[in-house]
């Protein structure tokens, strides 16, 4: 009786002690006092309110409470386990004496026929033998068939996602042609980068008051100082201030707003407003698109990519740049890879580099360093000499990378001064200015150090501070920042003409056909004609200053001034009476 | 059948031939595998686990997966790399508000951190492994934005040494490793040390 | 915005770790230069349990081999085998707390075969071949009373439920699966399945995770009312000293003497482990349909082993999802993974981090362990299919047997049918020969000529 007793009280004890070690387990998943979301809010609280005693008292004597009550758990816990494990040593005690008292003598009986019976028994054990191979079958099946991979079975497709992780692989598939390229305006003086639309033709004047020429208009909500883009039947740009960064989308034909993101949050971006001077903004970066996604950097040192109708891609800080005027440079694009020259600080800083990064995931595909302090100069991207090139400018170098692995091709040390007009490539040189100072054509087939070597020909007349030279291939022009348009034969330099415009220029101007286009900061529009002496063939005032370059593409030219973006075009029916004529 | 065993004993059969045969087939295989371990028994001691800090990326897992609670990975303190910080990142809240041992700027939430004032303006940081749960939120404090003098190891003096680690199961950085019984920590030191 | 977010906070797991990374390198706050005589701490390193001690382990498992096989073949003691077995208990349960045990000894060798970089320790090594050799002289005493996993289950044993023959023998593939998984997953570096999921060793150590602690605490409640449930349906190395034992040079006898076949022994085994006498069929004609039967399996056998591998090869992408790397590139690529939210990162979102930053690398080690489970799992399946088809085969022999005897491979020699054995006691002066003559005197026919039910 006694062993009865005692195996029904080990049982009970047990049973606690179970019950209590489980209602202890199950209490502390829902509730660990380490992490009390208690504490948190008044954590929360004081970083509001910093001078709060009272609060601080508080959280003190949560926090000691949470800490007791979590050795106190742990204690308990380990009484518990010690509890159960005696009592599981009595109740087995208990029970064994009490089988063994109860135990009854085996009673051997004759019994049937044993052949019979293992025979019978190796039938069915035979039969469980086969179950469980058909189980585990069925398990492998069962396992097996609905479950996916996303890795690659065979080594080609594994070497395939292999170069797409490296950043290795261009799609080539989804890139569009040079022919598509060609005919959109992806970048900042569009896709050759000399700001030249030679099929476009626009209107030689256009009249926002009478519509005269204006295919719509759509006023702009946030600052920003750079050029539009088109792809297809949209146009893209960014826009934002200290507090708000966004990118904004326009159909082409009607100018009605498509979509609008706002890129906000990144992680590592300055969480203090920069301080940058308005003048420069921190939307100074025309986006870029390579077709498939458009890219966007504003000066806080944000680069986002978007897919063409505004699905967010990706998102990151390249650093805070450390620019005193603001970061301005453009972003580029080559293949599947967006170009970002990332030039900031000081030379002697080190934290410049250039970087191309996979459009599809945003990873670094290669990075270089570059030893030069802050520029402006957006970098020109281009196929030149059988390679294709981007062209930077910083400091005193103008350096050309080669764009597949960002190594080094050649350099040019003919700059100085704080670099702000870009480099273009045309026909055979690469037109590298030297702020207010030499325009340089340099053949881009050198190597190494091509100073004293590749340098076509050099001319320091009417030298710009801020535009970009833009060409046709067979003249250059260059803006001064009061106005004076010099036209230069691009074969020798020599100036052939210059102009008095009489109205401050700081966008740099575009070739349409044989059109010069001036977009002057106090709403001016100056149109001349592409020839060997100077000929104004309008002159106009839009009424809105500009400081972006105009884009052009699918028959209409796209102007973004300080208030709207205009779309000017003919009317259909005088587009084809244009091309018929 | 006799119901008395027969005296002499049976000649060896079959069975018993095969029987031989098999068992002496199973020692040479196992005589093998001892060969060919024999062969790579350069480093045979035996391996504990470690992890490497290099990899470490603070995820907590440390605390929850360990089977032991508390988990007998704890923080430890090299002195040697520590910058003696008043504010310190791995002891203080971010936007603490101050810089004295009060709960509410302790980031440690079992306040196993020591702070001790050396000499001006420098502090001492101890780790209490008693009370360390290996939760690495001063390792990720220290590691982010000081010297990492703070990072986690396993502690050998309560490690079970279980075959299957059950943190490096789930470790988030992969930095958990088997490392040589005769060199069971991996220690920080800095360059120039 | 999903999207962006999950970017976002991988960007930032990725700042995070990469931070990490550069903290090696250089200080940012330069090691002060103390005016006062502050004398700086050291790391402490409190050492591991010497290797001395693990030496000592392997001699205390060769004590108890050698003290068990006495126990069991000379001495015949139920007794010294419930001391040992209690000794063994709390040495290498609770004391040890487990590892390393022979149980998952065959993975680490199956680990340190395929794995570069890792040599199988010596105690590790010791702790699988020693039983083995044990067994292959002298049976299961490895299993009687030196295997704390054993041991528990055997002294919990209350009240034994008889599990039918068949069942036993038809569930006893089991273990050999479960060994085959084990080195599938150990040779491939997914980790030690058996370690995981064994039962015991969260008890002996007081402390796991809640399902564990479960499945322990239902195999020990099963271990009162069956005998050595995971010995018998599931233990892998006892699949392997059950081989070696089939082969012992020496075996358990039930009787000192010679069998009187009074069958009292029979119910003394809570394992099922004694089979009874079976005649040889009274005409040779009568092996005929047997025969086919037996020539159909072995004819199937190759089939069996084939469509097994087949099946098994099938297995790569499940069962390499244990491993973590092919685990966290399977997530890695998948568009439809966890969306980080800004704020502290979770630890799989960490994981993900570092999976963008180590991609190409992490994707390589994925598909080689990827090919690994393929070519393993034509080994696993084709195993399965030579288990299930040797089991099938060994059931289609007809095995004649005299006396009452213990099968070779299910006797774990507890000892506990010796005293059940009249002619035992008889030996051991606890009763007289005539009072052994009147139990046997109850069947009538046993005394007189044998037994003879054919």
């Amino acid at each position: 009786m006694v062993w009865r007793r005692t195996l029904l009280v080990a049982v009970v004890l047990c049973g606690l002690a179970l019950l209590g070690l489980l209602g202890q387990h199950f209490r502390a998943q829902a509730y660990d006092p380490l992490k009390s979301p208690q504490l948190e809010a008044l954590k929360r609280q004081l970083l509001l309110e910093p001078k709060n005693e009272q609060l601080k008292t508080d959280i003190r004597q949560l926090d000691l409470v949470l800490r007791q009550q979590h050795f106190r758990h742990q204690a308990w816990t380990q009484f518990g386990t010690w509890f159960l494990v005696v009592g599981t040593v009595v109740l087995v005690l208990a029970a064994k004496s009490l089988a063994h008292l109860h135990a009854r003598l085996p009673t051997p009986q004759t019994r049937a026929d044993d052949t019979e019976r293992a025979l019978a028994t190796a039938h069915q054990a035979r039969r469980w033998a086969v179950g469980v191979g058909i189980v585990t079958g069925g398990a492998f099946l069962l396992l097996a068939v609905p479950s996916k991979t996303r890795l690659p079975a065979t080594p080609g497709e594994l070497e395939r996602l292999l170069a797409q992780l490296r950043g290795e692989v261009i799609e080539a598939v989804d890139l569009p042609t040079a022919a598509e390229f060609a005919a959109n305006w992806p970048r900042f003086l569009g896709p050759t980068g000399n700001a030249f639309a030679s099929n476009a033709t626009p209107p030689l004047k256009f009249d926002l008051a009478s519509g005269e020429g204006v295919l719509w208009r759509t006023p702009l909500s946030v600052p920003g100082f750079n050029s539009p883009i088109i792809w297809s039947n949209r146009v893209y740009l960014s826009g934002g201030d200290a507090t708000n960064r966004s990118v904004f989308c326009f159909d082409l034909a009607t100018g009605d707003p498509v979509w609008q993101r706002t890129v906000a949050n990144v992680p590592g971006s300055p969480t203090k407003p920069l301080d940058i001077p308005e003048s420069t903004g921190f939307a100074a970066s025309t986006m870029a698109t390579d077709g498939q996604r458009v890219y966007v950097m504003f000066a806080n040192g944000d680069l986002a990519a978007f897919t063409l109708d505004g699905g967010p891609l990706w998102v990151r800080n390249l650093g805070t740049p450390h620019n005193h005027y603001g970061h301005a440079i453009s972003l580029a694009t080559w293949q599947n890879r967006v170009i970002v020259q990332f030039d900031h600080g000081e030379a002697d800083e080190n934290i410049s580099k250039l970087l191309a990064l996979d459009g599809a995931s945003g990873r670094v595909a290669w990075e270089k360093p570059r030893a030069f302090g802050s520029s402006w100069a957006s970098p020109a991207v281009a196929e030149a000499a059988g390679k294709p090139q981007i062209l930077t400018l910083a400091g005193e170098w103008a350096v050309a990378y080669l764009a597949t692995d960002g190594s080094e091709l050649w350099r040019a040390g003919v700059l100085h001064g704080e670099i702000a007009p870009s480099p273009i490539f045309i026909a055979s040189y690469a037109l590298i200015p030297s702020p207010a100072d030499t325009l340089y054509a340099v053949r881009p087939d050198g190597s190494g150090d091509v100073t004293k070597t590749h340098v076509a020909w050099k001319t320091d007349e009417g030298i710009p501070d801020i535009t970009t030279p833009v060409s046709n291939g067979e003249l250059a022009f260059t803006v001064l920042t009061h106005g004076i348009v010099t036209c230069h034969d691009l074969r020798d330099g020599a100036p052939l003409w210059e102009h008095e415009c009489d109205v401050d220029i700081n966008a740099t101007p575009a070739i349409a056909g044989d059109r010069l286009y001036l977009l002057g900061t106090k709403g001016t529009v100056i149109v001349m004609a592409v020839a060997r002496e100077a000929r104004e063939l309008a002159r106009f005032d839009l009424g809105e200053g500009m400081f972006a370059s105009p884009a052009f593409a699918h028959g209409v030219m796209v102007i973004r001034t300080v208030k709207s973006l205009i779309g000017v075009g003919n009317p259909p029916a005088a587009t084809l009476e244009a091309s018929r004529s | 059948m006799p119901d008395v065993p027969s005296s002499t004993p049976p000649p060896v059969n079959r069975r018993q031939f095969l029987r031989d045969g098999t068992r002496l087939a199973a020692m040479t295989g196992l005589g093998a595998l001892l060969g060919l371990a024999a062969t790579r028994t350069s480093t045979a001691r035996g391996y504990v686990w470690q992890i490497d800090p290099a990899r470490c990326v603070y995820c907590g897992n440390c605390a929850t997966a360990c089977v032991l609670k508390p988990s007998a990975v704890k923080c430890v303190q090299s002195y040697p790399i520590c910058g003696y910080c008043d504010l310190c990142t791995g002891y203080f809240v971010p936007e603490p508000n101050g810089l004295n041992t009060g709960a509410e700027n302790q980031v440690c939430p079992t306040a196993a951190i020591e702070r001790v004032f050396i000499e001006d303006p420098y502090y001492e940081y101890n780790i209490d492994e008693d009370l360390c749960i290996g939760c690495a939120k001063c390792v990720e404090g220290c590691t982010r934005f000081g010297n990492g003098s703070f990072y986690l190891q396993v502690r050998h003096d309560r490690c079970l040494n279980c075959n299957e680690c059950s943190i490096a199961r789930v470790c988030a950085g992969d930095a958990f490793r088997r490392v040589p019984l005769t060199d069971p920590y991996v220690i920080k030191t800095t360059a120039h040390e | 915005m999903r999207l962006l977010r999950r970017i976002i906070a991988l960007v930032l797991v990725a700042a995070w770790w990469s931070s990490g990374v550069s903290a090696w390198a250089e200080l940012r706050f330069p090691p002060p230069e103390f005016e006062t005589d502050y004398v700086m701490g050291g790391v402490t390193t409190p050492p591991p349990r010497a290797l001395p001690f693990e030496y000592v382990d392997v001699a205390v498992l060769v004590g108890a081999l050698g003290l068990g096989v006495w126990l069991v073949h000379r001495r015949r003691s139920r007794r010294g085998l419930v001391a040992l077995s209690l000794f063994s208990l709390l040495y290498f349960g609770f004391y040890r707390q487990g590892c390393i045990c022979a149980i998952g000894a065959p993975q680490n060798v199956a680990y340190g075969l395929f794995q570069p970089g890792y040599t199988i320790p010596l105690t590790a090594l010791a702790f699988f071949v020693i039983p083995l050799v044990f067994a292959l002289f002298a049976g299961r005493t490895f299993c009687a009373a030196v295997c704390p996993h054993g041991a528990l289950q055997d002294l919990v044993l209350v009240k034994p439920v008889k599990v039918p023959l068949w069942l036993e023998q038809g569930l006893g593939t089991l273990p050999y699966i479960f060994l085959g998984a084990g080195i599938l997953f150990a040779a491939t570096g997914a980790g030690f399945v058996i370690c995981r999921y064994d039962p015991f060793v969260p008890l002996f150590r007081l402390t796991g995770s809640l399902f564990i602690l479960s499945l322990g605490g239902l195999f020990v409640v099963t271990s009162m009312f069956v005998g050595r449930p995971y010995c018998r349906f599931l233990c892998p190395y006892g699949a392997l000293l059950r081989l070696s034992s089939l082969v012992s040079r020496w075996r358990v006898r039930i009787t000192p003497d010679y069998c009187t076949q009074c069958r009292l022994c029979e119910h003394s085994c809570p394992f099922g482990a004694i089979r009874e006498p079976v005649a040889p069929p009274a005409h040779p004609s009568a092996l005929a349909p047997d025969r086919r039967r037996l020539g159909r399996w072995l004819a199937a056998l190759p089939v069996l082993i084939l469509a097994g591998g087949w099946l098994g090869s099938w297995l790569s992408v499940p069962a390499s999802r244990l491993h973590p790397s092919v685990a966290l590139v399977e997530q890695y690529l998948d568009p439809t993974k966890p969306e980080p939210v800004p704020g502290a990162p979770t630890p799989e979102i960490r994981a993900l981090g570092r999976a963008e930053l180590e991609a190409p690398e992490l994707v390589t080690t994925a598909a080689a362990v990827r090919r690994q489970f393929t070519k393993g799992g034509w080994w696993f399946g084709g195993w399965v299919g030579l288990v299930i088809g040797a089991r099938l085969i060994s059931l289609s022999l007809r095995s004649t047997r005299k006396d009452f005897e213990p099968d070779r491979g299910a006797c774990y020699a507890c000892g506990r049918c010796y005293l059940a054995c009249p002619n035992e006691r008889v030996r051991r002066g606890l009763i007289s020969p005539a009072e052994a003559a009147g139990l046997n005197a109850n069947r009538p026919a046993a005394t007189t000529t044998a037994p003879n039910r054919s």
